[in-house]
């Protein structure tokens, strides 16, 4: 009867966990930091301290204070002691900055459940800045539609995570998608090396964002790709003629459920392969997300690409 | 109804389910959000495009259904201009030609149709002209028109029939026949008026002032003489081997014929005999051997005279073995058990009676006989009332007396009803005074009036019908359903002491009629006269084929458990099938058709006299009417055409919604 016990509870915290990560429990939640707390120590927790991906808070070494640096990071012992201002290392810790792309346009706001994608988009950014601040990497936050609507640059500093929520919380979708624009001013400001983490549904010509990403890589920018689809996107199931409404343009188009589960399946497919082969084409990562799974997918790909990339 | 009828209006409502039905079937396509459709492609155009058509049609065609239904049910006429116009200038020639049984005779019919084609050869431009045949039935040839080839068309499909003409019945059916108008009638009567179709009423042969104006007469008789005839009159069958003929004569001079008998198309025997002029002359076949059931007796003439339908005579004999039933009596030697006994063996069925003492009787035998005759109810005992009862109650019959042990009784056995007390004087007898005559069992029986009874005091109860009663409504004859059965009760003896019922000769035929209500037998007429109806009722319904003396079967397969009759049309043996067997059924002309003699040239002056008065006071009613020039127009009834059209849109739209469904199908 013990033992039953034993693994009664022993399920019940790995069901509780994988609950922390799933979409739409996230969706009950109206704190999108508190959300992104809970997605990330959830799926830490789930990582067992792992030093590899550097999520421990083991010292390290000293370095050196350099403008820029968060202050609330200084050893004061240390400055007590030999009146120098350094800086604790921890295990993991990679002093870089992660630049969110939220992509805000219409087609963002699209969901056949509980969690839109732009939801599920704003849960990853919040998380990956929670992740990243966590990591001492300064975090900044761009979001579009057809032009910018809103730019932070990374900040490490204090509340600067905060001032990324904030900004993927008022998110709301609307507009048109029109990458060239956005990506064209985002390079302007972009100016330090880092990692750029693009959260969009690409519904775009894959030759079009080649063209606009490869830029960044060019300057060594490291590209993620986190490309959102729902699951009615990827497998539309209707058993009747549809007329279906864009959310962009406002057409209206009458699919009959036979196009719906072979051609367009197909054609969607393809598409996903054409921005999977351009991202592979600069060297950037693409991680197609389907917004009714756990984010912890989109977590574990965000590490592994952090860790090829040192 | 007019098409603006509140009934119609509210019956188009019905146009709304199938907008609604089709609303329904286009809401499948449904509008959704969507990311985005630049990866979708549009359904198929045309098959779009068609299906669409075919639904935007099968609403069409089911809305048309509504409205189609909605006006054959509201049967709206449309007014449209009588074919021919009338005007009061117009003259209109009714032309009646006797199509009767005696128009056969000779060359009768094809003179009659001459003189009609004459009358219509003779129609001026402007005139119209209809056409009616006259027999037992008026029917209407041609309504009126001004086409005379119309007319002569109509007058080739003539034919005399067999039936009897009655000009006060003619005359009358055709005063609401004739189509109404401002013209000038004339009534064109071509016949051979034989004195038998003259109506009884003189009035009845008036025919009406139509519409303010009179109607002329036109008498056309296309004889002048009386035609000599003979026909077979009667056929009696006596002790179930002897028939006596009865040959009828209309004429001045005796004729030699023969008289052939034929059982079954079987001829047994001829006999040559000397017809009288006028009379009957009666005929004996003797040592006649009949088939066991019904049998086909036909006597026919020979050499046939100038009306030769009326040669042959058709009749059926029912050769069927005596019927057994069951006398109960108390006294085997008394008067009551002879008369009923006598009565009963000879009636035209024949009974056999089986006597049996009320002491030595086991009343389980009772459930043998259809039904029962009781001597005496006074004679039976409580156990065998209530014997007697059960049976009834079970379907049996019961026809009781009441004798001299009935007179002490102070409650009718079996019925419970109160008996007073009786006077035994001699003046005690009563004439009868009320005859039910509408009760099968006194249909056909004559001479009550002449029977006086010493009654049983009773009082009937709401159950019983009184079928023949004494002054002061004293009941003679009464009648009580019990159960699935009847029980008669007659209040009187039948031993000539207290009535003398058994003496009158109403008595032998009273006890048949009974017999045969009682026992249940068919009461089915077994001679018919042409042109009358059989009613199928009387036979339990159709339920089974008729078929007549051609062989022709005369019911479709629906109407053998809906027709009610059937008209007997033709000379001959008429074969009913039902589920209890076949019965036959003769059918002779009416014997008033075979007296060729013709109207005294007299009365026919005087009928036309008659009419042309009324043809004056008519015409002073015209003048009065000189200004009425209003135009009637013909109602002519379109809902069947409705209905025609309905039935094509139904099934158009069964085979397009099919379709339509075989497509739907096809894209999931």
């Amino acid at each position: 009867m013990a033992l039953n016990i034993k693994k009664a509870s022993k399920n019940s915290s790995g069901d509780a966990r994988t609950r922390l990560l799933d979409p739409s429990v996230l969706g009950t939640l109206s704190n999108l930091e508190l959300v992104a707390k809970m997605v990330v120590e959830g799926f830490v927790i789930g990582l067992h301290r792992s030093p590899k991906f550097g999520f421990s808070q083991e010292f390290v070494e000293y370095r050196q204070y350099a403008d820029g640096d968060d202050p609330r990071y200084i050893d004061w012992n240390v400055y007590a002691r030999s009146d120098r201002t350094v800086i604790k290392r921890f295990l993991g810790e990679t002093n870089s900055h992660l630049m969110l792309l939220l992509d805000t346009s219409a087609s963002m706001g699209y969901g056949s459940g509980g969690v839109s994608k732009l939801q599920y988009g704003k849960y990853l950014g919040a998380s990956l800045a929670y992740l990243a601040s966590r990591q001492h990497d300064a975090v900044g936050v761009m979001l579009f539609d057809d032009d910018v609507k809103e730019y932070r640059p990374p900040a490490s500093k204090a509340g600067s995570m905060q001032g990324v929520i904030h900004s993927l919380d008022k998110a709301e979708a609307s507009e048109g998608t029109d990458i060239n624009r956005p990506m064209s001013r985002f390079r302007e400001h972009i100016k330090k090396r880092g990692l750029v983490a693009v959260i969009s549904d690409f519904y775009c010509d894959a030759e079009e964002l080649l063209e606009n990403i490869r830029p960044l890589a060019m300057n060594g920018q490291d590209v993620i790709l986190f490309h959102l689809l729902d699951n009615d996107e990827l497998s539309p199931d209707i058993k009747q003629s549809t007329l279906y409404e864009d959310m962009e343009t406002g057409d209206a188009i009458e699919v009959d459920p036979v196009f719906m589960q072979k051609a367009y399946r197909e054609k969607i497919r393809r598409h996903i392969a054409a921005i999977e082969e351009s991202a592979n084409g600069i060297r950037a990562d693409h991680i197609l997300l389907n917004t009714n799974e756990p984010l912890d997918k989109a977590l574990h790909n965000y590490l592994t690409f952090r860790e090829k990339r040192g | 109804m007019a098409l603006i009828g509140p009934l119609f209006l509210l019956g188009l409502l019905g146009i709304g389910l199938p907008i609604w039905l089709h609303r329904l079937e286009t809401q499948v396509t449904e509008r959704e959000l969507f990311a985005t459709t630049m990866f979708l492609e549009p359904a198929k155009k045309r098959i779009h495009v068609q299906k669409k058509l075919k639904y935007l049609l099968l609403m069409a065609l089911r809305i048309l259904f509504i409205v189609l239904l909605v006006l054959a049910f509201t049967r709206p006429v449309l007014f449209a201009p009588p074919e021919a116009q009338i005007t009061e200038d117009t003259t209109h020639h009714v032309i009646v030609v006797d199509t009767s049984f005696s128009m056969q005779s000779e060359e009768l019919f094809t003179s009659a149709i001459e003189r009609a084609r004459e009358i219509v050869n003779d129609l001026e431009s402007e005139d119209v002209g209809s056409i009616y045949s006259a027999s037992t039935n008026i029917t209407t040839i041609t309504s009126t028109t001004d086409s005379p080839e119309s007319l002569l068309l109509a007058l080739d499909s003539l034919a005399p029939n067999n039936g009897k003409l009655d000009l006060g019945t003619m005359v009358t059916s055709l005063n609401t026949m004739i189509e109404e108008s401002q013209a000038n009638y004339i009534l064109h009567v071509i016949s051979d008026f034989q004195q038998t179709g003259q109506a009884v009423r003189f009035a009845d042969m008036i025919p009406d002032v139509i519409n303010g104006r009179p109607v002329s007469l036109a008498i056309e008789r296309i004889t002048g003489e009386n035609t000599p005839n003979w026909l077979v009159d009667s056929v009696l069958v006596s002790n179930r081997e002897t028939i006596e003929v009865g040959v009828r004569g209309f004429a001045e001079d005796s004729s030699q014929r023969t008289v052939t008998l034929a059982i079954n198309e079987i001829v047994q025997q001829e006999q040559e005999i000397t017809l009288g002029g006028n009379g009957i002359t009666f005929v004996t076949f003797e040592s006649v051997i009949f088939d066991e059931g019904d049998n086909r007796i036909n006597i026919s003439l020979s050499p046939n005279d100038a009306l030769a339908g009326d040669d042959n005579r058709y009749t059926v004999f029912d050769n069927s073995p005596p019927a057994p039933v069951l006398l109960l009596t108390d006294n085997p030697e008394s008067l009551s058990v002879t008369y009923i006994t006598a009565a009963l063996e000879t009636a035209p069925r024949g009974y056999e009676v089986i006597l049996q003492t009320i002491e030595d009787l086991d009343a389980r035998v009772l459930e043998r006989y259809p039904w029962i005759v009781v001597e005496d109810i006074g004679a039976i005992n409580a156990s065998l009332a209530n014997a007697i009862n059960d049976y009834v109650s079970a379907g049996g019959a019961v026809l009781a007396a009441s004798g001299e042990s009935s007179l002490g009784l102070t409650s009718v056995p079996v019925l419970g009803l109160d008996v007073g007390n009786i006077s035994l004087r001699a003046e005690g007898r009563n004439p009868v005074t009320m005859i039910d005559n509408s009760h099968p069992a006194l249909t056909d029986t004559s001479g009550w009036g002449t029977v006086n009874v010493r009654a049983l005091p009773i009082e009937t109860s709401v159950e019983d019908r009184v079928l023949v009663a004494q002054a002061g409504n004293q009941p003679v004859l009464i009648e009580r359903p019990i159960g699935r059965g009847r029980f008669m009760l007659l209040t009187t003896a039948l031993d000539n002491t207290l009535s003398d019922l058994p003496v009158r000769p109403v008595f032998v035929s009273f006890m048949a009629e009974a017999a045969r209500y009682l026992s249940n037998e068919n009461l089915l007429i077994r001679e018919q006269v042409a042109e009358s109806f059989l009613q199928l009722s009387i036979i339990g319904g159709a339920s089974g084929q008729v078929y007549d003396p051609d062989g022709e079967s005369l019911l479709s397969l629906s109407a053998t458990t809906q027709a009610q009759d059937i008209a007997l049309n033709k000379t001959g043996y008429y074969q009913v099938f039902t589920p209890g067997g076949e019965i036959l059924v003769a059918v002779n002309p009416d014997r008033r058709e075979s007296d060729l003699t013709i109207m005294d040239a007299q009365v026919l002056q005087n009928w036309q006299n008659v009419v042309a008065g009324t043809t004056n006071t008519g015409e002073q009613a015209l003048n009065s009417q000189a200004e009425i020039t209003t135009e009637d127009a013909e109602e002519q009834e379109i809902w069947r055409i409705f209905l025609v059209l309905l039935a094509i849109i139904v099934l158009a739209e069964s085979i397009l919604g099919n379709q339509h469904l075989r497509v739907k199908t096809g894209t999931l």
